[in-house]
């Protein structure tokens, strides 16, 4: 077994948060990867294998060191708020020496993880502004903390820089909160003298004090707690459709606005990079930062302040005793008690994840600066890449292989496969220039050119011979994204024997489609199947003339309505029976149905298909 | 278009029966120095249609030694598949057309990438 050359801790305990429908995928993928144990819901597990290995698991969304896991945390039906909150508190919090040593292990991980940072370039320009913007504050920051951690008694100047930043915080709005922050940072020498007055003022205090003015400015404000600001709020409402599961954290969901939704785009990306620029900072300023974990390992009850924030996710019975934001302050205002942290909204140096429910209770911190779902090697996204890897490993590739994506969009799937198959041929085709040209420039980015070949082509006429190809892999255009649900329906037979027709026996078939059109595909595949006159196959319309005599019930009827209505132009048009080739599709029934997965692609469900092609 | 996928290629316009291989009539051939994967290469020579292939290497003037036969056990001949490579995927079509063998019909290539798309008449 391989070992990290850290001694102390060669095993880490890790989580990842995935997608809806996606943990099977992941659990699969780790177990394959890391050898590591399993757990259900998110994926838990231990692996001494290098944290730059562990980052490259491609189906999961977030990568978390696991701080604790324990039983859920259960209140009495009369338990009063206070006894409540104290009780969530002693029950989240633990022992103090379980935050340290995770701080530490953090530390390090960030530290093995830094080479593979500097490669991961923020996609927006905006990005990389608020970065250089925060850094120079952050470098500032650190300097003077390294000044006084040579001079004086650190706890003291904790208590007081977190005075600073609960008064920060309890002001509510954005520019004050930054505006303190700018004052907390020119103060900061001050405190190391002049404030230490402000340190009897408890913690708890301060608490009461917040509560006090949350009651008076309404529940909005209190969102600047939970450290989201703006994007808090728009970040949890997609919570319920993008999973039903409900064990996808806010920073998934984050990402996804920030992939799918235009609009949010660059608030979502301002305030990630915002969030995420500790981190950054942490391991990319080079020996200087670096230091820092193996200073603190010495003394490990006494590291550095180490600046946090609470993201906070509660659901089940607790959840009618407190709301997420007020879980994050009990936790929030008792961690900075009991370890001296500073809380710290905009520019935490570390996030802590609680997860709280009626089965499990989770804390982790996020390993890394962007989700795993992030890919480097992709210049435009289209299909979520977590997912696109999913369908590529269901094709089960091997070397050799010939892969084909008819609709292939800006190839997200070709190179979601061509990244783990060297000795595969992968052929994209698309009807769309502009998409071709996204995927052209995907390809070279990710410098794939080798392996992945484009062309314009329709999906309804692949210029390939008939069995020719190993897998079809396919995201079918559904979706408020493209404006052609019906016409896809309306092509969907012709698209898929043309699929079939290319597909050598063995072939395997992946398609992923929307809820709509995987009934319509079922439903055609069950006429196709169905009765020993559909084998013959005469004609192109086999499965209209026997639609109506096998199953009455009225959704068949129904589908079999949009068959005829699809079926007829093109039958039409190839009635002249010389032409063999193509108007005499092979038996849609060759494809033999292998499994249905329900996949979540953010506002609405995708259902992946597998199908094999077998003799017929 | 790399060989590789001008390999595979069929014309399906509406009557023709053999539409493979296609002719390549190139305007513009770029020959890039790409990364050797032996492994690769030896995967798609089973999967080739070696005729049309030296035939495709001939018409760009890019045929060089390559043999009219696939050779015998080439799997561990690297000067062969060496040759194999640079065939299947260092030398480009940019600009072009395809050319249907039967029907005579013209897909043009632009920017390295064909469009093998039918008018409606076509299918």
């Amino acid at each position: 077994m391989k070992t990290d050359a850290r001694s102390e801790a060669p095993l880490v305990r890790y989580y990842c948060t995935a997608g809806g429908g996606m943990e099977r995928f992941l659990l699969d993928e780790v177990k394959v990867k890391l050898a590591a144990e399993d757990m259900p819901g998110k994926v838990l597990f231990s692996s001494s294998v290098g944290i730059n290995t562990v980052s490259e698991l491609r189906a999961a969304e977030r990568l978390f060191l696991l701080l604790k896991q324990d039983l859920p945390v259960q209140l009495s039906a009369n338990t009063n708020p206070a006894k409540a909150a104290s009780v969530l508190r002693s029950r989240v919090l633990g022992d103090k020496t379980l935050w340290t040593s995770a701080v530490m292990t953090w530390n390090h991980l960030q530290g093995e993880l830094e080479g593979r940072r500097t490669s991961v370039n923020p996609p927006n320009p905006a990005l990389g502004v608020t970065m250089k913007r925060d850094e120079g504050r952050i470098e500032e920051q650190r300097g003077e903390e390294e000044e006084k951690h040579n001079e004086e008694n650190k706890s003291k100047r904790e208590t007081a820089q977190r005075g600073e930043t609960l008064k920060g915080e309890t002001c509510g709005a954005e520019a004050q909160i930054l505006e303190k922050k700018r004052k907390r940072d020119s103060e900061g020498k001050e405190s190391n003298s002049g404030k230490n007055a402000k340190k009897p003022r408890s913690p708890e205090k301060e608490r009461k004090r917040q509560y006090k003015e949350d009651d008076e400015e309404g529940r909005r404000k209190v969102m600047e707690f939970n450290g989201c600001g703006q994007s808090g709020k728009s970040a949890m409402k997609p919570d319920t459709d993008l999973c039903s599961r409900g064990s996808v954290c806010l920073i998934a969901e984050e990402d996804h606005n920030l992939k799918r939704s235009g609009m949010k785009m660059d608030d979502m990306a301002k305030d990630f990079a915002v969030k995420n620029v500790e981190c950054v900072e942490t391991t990319g300023g080079g020996d200087k930062t670096l230091l820092q974990p193996s200073r603190i390992k010495p003394e490990p009850f006494s590291p550095d302040p180490v600046s946090f924030r609470i993201s906070c996710k509660c659901t089940g019975s607790l959840s009618r005793y407190f709301n997420t934001q007020e879980v994050s302050r009990v936790i929030g205002v008792g961690l900075s008690k009991l370890l001296g942290w500073k809380i710290d909204l905009k520019n935490p140096q570390l996030e802590v994840n609680v997860n709280l429910s009626d089965d499990h209770c989770l804390l982790g911190i996020p390993l890394t600066r962007l989700p795993l779902a992030h890919r480097s090697y992709m210049k435009t996204t289209g299909l979520r890449s977590t997912v696109a890897w999913a369908m590529a490993s269901l094709a089960q590739i091997q070397p050799g292989f010939c892969v084909v994506d008819p609709m292939c969009g800006v190839g997200t799937i070709l190179i979601e496969a061509a990244q783990e198959h060297k000795a595969s041929h992968f052929l994209g085709m698309d009807i769309d220039d502009g998409q071709l040209r996204k995927a052209n420039e995907n390809v070279e980015f990710a410098v794939l050119g080798n392996r992945i070949h484009l062309l314009k082509a329709s999906s309804m006429m692949l210029p390939l011979p008939s069995a020719s190809v190993d897998v079809v892999v396919c995201d079918l255009p559904f979706g408020r994204k493209f404006g052609t649900k019906t016409t896809t329906a309306a092509n969907l037979p012709l698209i898929l024997t043309e699929m079939e027709r290319i597909l050598c026996i063995g072939g395997t078939l992946v398609l992923l489609l929307s809820p709509q059109l995987s009934c319509l595909l079922k439903k055609l595949l069950e006429q196709k199947a169905s009765g020993p006159t559909s084998n013959q196959e005469s004609k192109p319309q086999t499965g209209i003339r026997d639609g109506p005599s096998p199953s009455p019930s009225r959704s068949k009827q129904q589908a079999f309505q949009i068959l005829q209505r699809v079926k007829s132009p093109p039958t039409q048009k190839t009635d002249p029976p010389s032409v063999l080739q193509h108007c005499l599709p092979p038996p849609l029934s060759s494809l033999k149905h292998q499994a249905t997965l329900r996949v979540c692609l953010g506002a609405i469900d995708g259902l992946i298909h597998k199908y094999v092609k077998t003799e017929t | 278009m790399k060989l590789l996928t001008h390999n595979m290629l069929t014309s399906h316009v509406k009557g023709v029966t053999k539409g493979y291989p296609l002719l390549i009539k190139a305007t513009e051939v770029k020959v890039n120095e790409v990364d050797f994967n032996p492994q690769f290469v030896t995967r798609m020579i089973p999967k080739l249609e070696w005729s049309a292939l030296v035939h495709a290497a001939e018409e760009l003037g890019q045929r060089q030694d390559l043999p009219d036969e696939l050779v015998p056990e080439y799997e561990n001949n690297e000067e062969f598949l060496k040759k194999v490579h640079r065939v299947l995927l260092e030398v480009e079509v940019i600009e072009g057309c395809l050319r249907c063998p039967e029907s005579g019909r013209e897909f043009p290539i632009s920017r390295g990438i064909p469009n093998m798309l039918l008018n409606e008449d076509e299918v």
